[in-house]
């Protein structure tokens, strides 16, 4: 039984953390109908700047997040009024392969500045400290912090797109921008600031993530799929749909502890033999392809 | 007449500098291409950087006179019995993608028209390549890549002068049996029951899938339990469930085969997870690298990895402490598993080279399959190398040996790798049980 709970608590938390992760996405997605590609390059930004806010000041890791949120969000302004603007009056393929392009140049230039080695935190006051829950639960410190802001930041980012102006007027901009734009909404500062919250906030889950796993130049794409799955099912432009898919992938993900809870309970050797954790991220995949097939606006996106 | 004498003034003069200029052309050294495919960029770089210095090193002994160095290769400058040829290295990036080494490999074949290649540290890799250089015949030494299969293919271009990870394995499995007999060095002897429960983690490339095998199958031969036995994608940016999964059938000992940024999150997840087993165990790669004890510090002490090379070595090794020397001069650190290994597959290029006498893939084919180095001329702590001209390991360098190691503090508060396997060269008393 200790298994299966500390699977689905593991599961949920960093869940949280994969929901922030894709938050970024959903609103650039939302807003402007360009899928980013780069999304998971933008994430490493994040974590490379917690970093090494961290190792040249000396501060605590969990305090480079404002830091990491301005880094990112400045990010997404330049990348919208430098690129995306041109990019968005081409064709669909062209937006696709500029945001690839756009991956590229970010991981490549984190390649040229950082060298390829994994770098990680080693210090500050929550780095390798656990909780234990009992019941077998065992939560490192920095997950169960990282998990608790980032539904603070998730609360936010709800707060600002529902209860202020500028919220709507981002919304109205999704859903039907030319009307936005006859209702003297400045559609094009609107796109700007999808991209400059879409970035601010996936940097803020990168200097969360930076306080348990390891940087390199080369981990933006796994997450960059992990988020289009989390947008997928949760449903493209829907905030609360971004956060309950997380959970949902971040409990898929952990898919092999509960089979493990099942192999000991039922005590089949077959079950044993089967290579769960290699399969840990196909279950993701398989998600997000037989929601994509069955309902492609997502459990919660916007009926079009 | 004054014209004719002139004329042949100058024929006489131009025959004068031609005749000059032929015989030393002809002395020219010649000039031996070697080229070596390594992972210099990508999750495996500073392994990289390690067997790029390693090989760099061993040709820098060869292509001159070092008198401070007890070894053959170091009394000639060149190759003595191709008139002094030098050695060349042209190294080519393969980033970990066995893909990418193919097409190096036919590069450095084709374009660079090189004598031999060298390589790959990747299991995957080394495959491809050794693959490529079969289709073209044109010979290759592997000093790293540990995985079985690699010498069981009647390759007759491909020649392997590390151990594979069957003896290695076979070490650990001495090892716990040794801990029950109470041959362990400062431990008395634990009852089987104790430490018979084991549980395994292993990346899921060739190499990994194969220690995999490997332990289970020894595992069975030793008679101790695998309770759990796992395989994980390479380079995860978690591996919770991972842990999770072990840590659920409570093994004694844990055993992986993980490289170098997987070796540093697998410690570190176990850590925050408060796993306890009495025996953590790496298969050498990421446990034994410089970045994996530079970033983990003192949470590892206690941890065992497999090797080929400890500094220890060179204690008790006068070649290696020389060699060791001039490694560090150049790098900053010691030898490690990577070099040593790297040092010593360009060491064997030499020697063959040596014997052949010339760059004639049949004649290096001949000289490598005759070839017997003395255990005395190398780094490692092997009784020598020669290769296996027959039987199902062809290829395959018969006098290597492992060595275990565990990471312990010296009196000065550093931390070093203590030799604790084979018994006889035990450095340290082995710290027994492991805790975090």
């Amino acid at each position: 039984m200790d298994i299966l709970i500390s699977s689905l608590f593991a599961g949920l938390l960093i869940g949280m953390v994969l929901a922030l992760v894709a938050l970024g996405l959903n609103i650039i997605f939302g807003v402007m109908e360009i899928v980013n590609f780069a999304h998971g390059e933008f994430l490493m930004v994040g974590m490379y700047t917690g970093l090494f806010t961290a190792q040249a000041t000396g501060m605590e890791p969990l305090l480079t997040l404002p830091v990491a949120a301005v880094v990112g969000f400045l990010l997404g302004i330049i990348c919208y009024y430098g690129f995306i603007k041109f990019l968005i009056r081409g064709p669909m393929v062209a937006q696709l392969l500029g945001t690839f392009g756009l991956m590229l140049f970010l991981r490549n230039i984190a390649l040229l500045i950082f060298g390829s080695e994994d770098r990680a935190l080693h210090h500050g006051i929550l780095v390798d400290k656990s909780f234990d829950m009992g019941m077998g639960v065992i939560v490192p410190a920095t997950k169960l912090t990282a998990a608790g802001l980032s539904v603070v930041a998730f609360g936010a980012v709800w707060l600002l797109m529902n209860r202020t102006k500028i919220g709507k007027a981002l919304t109205a901009t999704a859903l039907n921008a030319q009307g936005a734009r006859y209702m003297g909404i400045p559609t094009e500062r609107m796109n700007a600031l999808a991209w400059g919250i879409g970035g601010g906030s996936v940097t803020i889950a990168g200097a969360l993530i930076v306080n348990f796993w390891s940087v390199n130049p080369f981990m933006g794409l796994l997450f960059t799929m992990i988020a289009f799955a989390i947008v997928a099912l949760g449903g493209f432009g829907s905030v609360p749909g971004a956060f309950f898919a997380g959970l949902v992938v971040g409990l898929i993900t952990e898919i092999p502890g509960i089979w493990d809870f099942f192999t000991y309970t039922f005590n089949f050797d077959w079950m044993n033999n089967v290579p769960m954790t290699s399969l840990k991220y196909m279950w993701v995949y398989l998600a997000y392809f037989v929601i994509v097939v069955v309902r492609p606006r997502g459990l919660f996106g916007w009926k079009q | 007449m004054k014209t004719a004498v002139r004329f042949g003034m100058v024929v006489l003069g131009v025959l004068a500098v031609v005749g000059l200029m032929v015989p030393s052309a002809a002395l020219a050294a010649k000039e031996i291409k070697i080229g070596v495919i390594y992972p210099l960029t990508g999750g495996a770089a500073a392994a990289g950087r390690e067997l790029r210095a390693g090989a760099e090193l061993a040709a820098k002994i060869a292509n001159n006179v070092m008198t401070d160095i007890s070894m053959d290769m170091a009394k000639n400058s060149g190759i003595k019995n191709m008139g002094g040829a030098k050695i060349k290295l042209i190294f080519k990036d393969h980033q970990g993608n066995p893909t990418i080494g193919a097409d190096l490999a036919k590069k450095l074949i084709l374009d660079d028209k090189v004598d031999g290649i060298l390589g790959c540290y990747h299991s995957s890799v080394t495959k491809t390549v050794s693959a490529v250089c079969e289709q073209y015949g044109v010979p290759m030494i592997n000093g790293t890549s540990t995985s079985p299969a690699l010498t069981k293919r009647g390759l007759k271009w491909f020649w392997r002068t590390t151990p594979h990870d069957k003896w290695f394995t076979k070490d650990l499995f001495e090892l716990l049996k040794g801990l029950t007999e109470g041959k362990v060095r400062g431990v008395k002897a634990v009852p089987k029951k104790e430490i018979i429960n084991l549980a395994s983690a292993c990346e899921k490339t060739e190499w990994g899938s194969h220690v995999s095998d490997i332990i289970k199958s020894l595992a069975k031969e030793y008679g101790f339990k695998l309770k759990k036995s796992l395989l994980y994608a390479s380079k995860s940016p978690d591996l919770s469930s991972e842990v999770r999964s072990l840590k659920a059938v409570r093994p004694d000992a844990m055993l992986f085969a993980s490289y170098t940024s997987d070796a540093i999150l697998m410690v570190k997840t176990l850590k925050a997870q408060k796993a306890a087993p009495k025996i953590i165990w790496g298969q050498d790669a990421g446990f034994e690298k410089p970045e994996f004890r530079s970033t983990l510090r003192d949470s590892i002490v206690g941890i065992l990895t497999r090797t080929v090379f400890l500094p220890k070595v060179a204690q008790i090794k006068k070649v290696a402490g020389q060699v060791n020397t001039l490694y560090k001069k150049n790098t900053g650190n010691d030898l490690g598993g990577a070099s040593a290994r790297a040092f010593t597959g360009l060491q064997t290029w030499v020697h063959v080279l040596e014997k052949a006498g010339s760059t004639k893939p049949a004649d290096i084919q001949k000289a490598a399959n005759a070839l017997k180095i003395p255990g005395k001329e190398l780094v490692v702590p092997w009784a020598g190398i020669q290769f296996a001209a027959s039987g199902d390991e062809i290829g395959q360098n018969v006098l290597g040996s492992g060595l275990i190691g565990q990471y312990q503090k010296d009196k000065d508060g550093n931390l070093v790798l203590e030799i604790i396997y084979p018994f006889d060269v035990a450095t340290a008393d082995m710290i027994f049980p492991f805790s975090f």
